[in-house]
């Protein structure tokens, strides 16, 4: 499902964020990428999503190098990968279930399907009461559910989660991964970088261990620290 | 199409600050043209009055006119003469200031002379045609509207080519203006922006919404715009011919409603390109 090659990725400014990255992650996987604050988490999440291109190597989602994507086909990349944020990037002025509607109209879905497909999206979140409130009225738990069914109501066969615990308590982080754990299962190959050791350790998944820009380790039912 | 005008409605201040800064641009601009097109009007007046008169006090018969008239005809440069008796002028002018006083309770008897106008067919021979009308016999005294004449031509392309190169910068300046007060509504939308790019949406359906935005923002401008310049230039219209009726403003309806048609047409126009320059520039950044 996703291939990186020989990626490395300097940033403009001359900061490298990635050196010499292989990695191969099976359809409807479940992965967590961990690390310090720095490591290169985030950077390797946009190349996913082609918000970042790589300095070298390729970058292979569904068979094709999006490294050499042209820019109008990005569009349409991006309706086959949902995204979630730590900090949500919910619409204020927009109700709940307009934010997530919203995913759908900005890509001329039909105005037909509009509404069921949110209300399925808001469903598997469980967010269904909470339709018609704004952000502000929600609580983080809540609002991380609505950016997660924002990122669902396209049917992405790929999520991926950039820190998506790290503004919530350890019980509602908790909630959320075992969200994220029913959304993989339902046929979905899903990406979590963090670095919440509690939660790592407990979900027992392939973890990827990241430190200065390389993958210092990869291992099948992991924890967050490598010295097993 | 509904985005744009909820986003018009939901971002009510800075929408209509927009449109009051776009209104000011406009009226500028379509006063300017205004100005232009009376100053045209002026002077192309002034030009086509390049003749002579030539007056005669006493009371003409018929064959004496038509005498004086041949006579006229035959000076160097005359194209037309055209005869004005004393009666009909002082009518004439009685009519044009009736409006401010009375002029029979000052003067009782008419004061003005018989006149022949003559049309000149270049300003070189006005001069000499009106020296070699002097000796006519008869003839009490000869007008024309003296030097100034020569540069009237030579002014006249000065105002036409000065004119529509201010017009120009003008439409420039009214142009980065509305680019960069759109562009202020864009930039208050950009996470908007980010989000829907995040979730898959093409760069052209970005941009619709902002260009119907642009557009409605920039009709509305002219709207307000020709509002205001139709009202103020009737007021000010008025006022000039009742004080100075002798001035040709233009009052035509036919050429200033292309004026107020230009203006809003400019209006639109900048607007929607100001809408897609703004989002341009935001979607380049990335
Ligand atoms: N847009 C950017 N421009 C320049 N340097 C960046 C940019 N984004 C991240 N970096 C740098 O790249 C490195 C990796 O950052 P990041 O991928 O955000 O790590 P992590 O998500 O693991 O904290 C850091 O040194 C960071 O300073
Ligand atoms: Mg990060």
């Amino acid at each position: 499902m996703i291939e990186l090659r020989n990626i490395s990725k300097n940033y403009p400014n001359g900061v490298g964020a990635l050196y010499d990255i292989n990695l191969h992650i099976g359809k409807e996987e479940f992965v967590f990428i961990v690390g310090p604050s720095g490591a290169g988490k985030t950077t390797l999440m946009k190349l996913l999503y082609r918000d970042e291109v790589p300095t070298t190597g390729s970058v292979i989602v569904d068979k094709i190098n999006i490294a050499g994507l042209e820019q109008q086909q990005v569009p349409y990349l991006r309706r086959n990968i949902g995204v979630v944020f730590q900090d949500y990037k919910l619409l204020p002025r927009k109700t709940v279930y307009e934010n997530v509607a919203f995913a759908l109209q900005v890509t001329g879905c039909p105005r037909s399907q509009i509404r069921r497909k949110t209300m399925q999206a808001l469903e598997l979140v469980s967010m269904l009461r909470s339709a018609k409130q704004f952000p502000a009225q929600l609580s983080g738990g809540e609002k991380q559910r609505a950016c997660i069914a924002r990122a669902l109501v396209n049917n992405p066969p790929i999520l991926l989660a950039d820190e998506p615990t790290g503004n919530l308590d350890p019980a509602t982080s908790w909630e959320i991964l075992q969200l994220l754990d029913k959304i993989n299962k339902r046929n979905t190959t899903l990406l979590v970088a963090t670095h919440n050791k509690s939660i790592v350790d407990g979900m027992k998944k392939r973890v990827i261990a990241m430190e200065s820009g390389r993958i210092i380790r990869d291992q099948q039912l992991g924890v967050y620290s490598g010295n097993l | 199409m509904v985005e744009a005008f909820t986003s018009f409605r939901r971002s009510g201040l800075m929408s209509m600050i927009t449109v009051g800064i776009i209104t000011i641009s406009l009226t500028i601009f379509g006063f300017f043209l205004l100005l232009v097109l009376n100053t045209g009007n002026i002077i192309g007046e002034i030009s086509a009055k390049m003749d002579v008169s030539v007056y005669i006090q006493k009371n003409l018969s018929d064959s004496e006119i038509a005498a004086f008239r041949s006579q006229l005809v035959s000076l160097p440069g005359v194209e037309k003469v055209t005869f004005v008796p004393k009666n009909e002028a002082w009518r004439d002018f009685k009519e044009k200031f009736a409006a401010r006083f009375s002029l029979d309770d000052v003067v009782e008897d008419n004061p003005l002379p018989n006149t022949f106008s003559l049309e000149i067919r270049s300003t070189d021979l006005v001069e000499k045609t009106a020296r070699m009308a002097k000796q006519v016999d008869g003839v009490d005294d000869v007008r024309y509207s003296g030097s100034y004449l020569e540069n009237t031509k030579i002014l006249v392309d000065a105002m036409r080519i000065g004119g529509f190169i201010f017009v120009l910068l003008l439409t420039f300046a009214t142009l980065l203006i509305v680019v960069n007060t759109i562009r202020l509504t864009v930039l208050a939308r950009e996470t908007e922006i980010s989000i829907m790019r995040l979730v898959g949406a093409t760069n052209s359906f970005i941009r619709g919404p902002f260009i119907i935005e642009g557009i409605l923002i920039g009709v509305l401008g002219g709207a307000f715009a020709i509002l205001i310049l139709k009202f103020s230039y009737d007021a000010i219209a008025a006022r000039i011919l009742s004080a100075l009726p002798f001035l040709p403003v233009v009052v035509d309806k036919k050429q200033l409603s292309t004026i107020y048609i230009m203006v809003s047409a400019l209006g639109m126009f900048l607007g929607m390109l100001g809408g897609y320059i703004s989002v341009s520039k935001l979607l380049k950044e990335k």
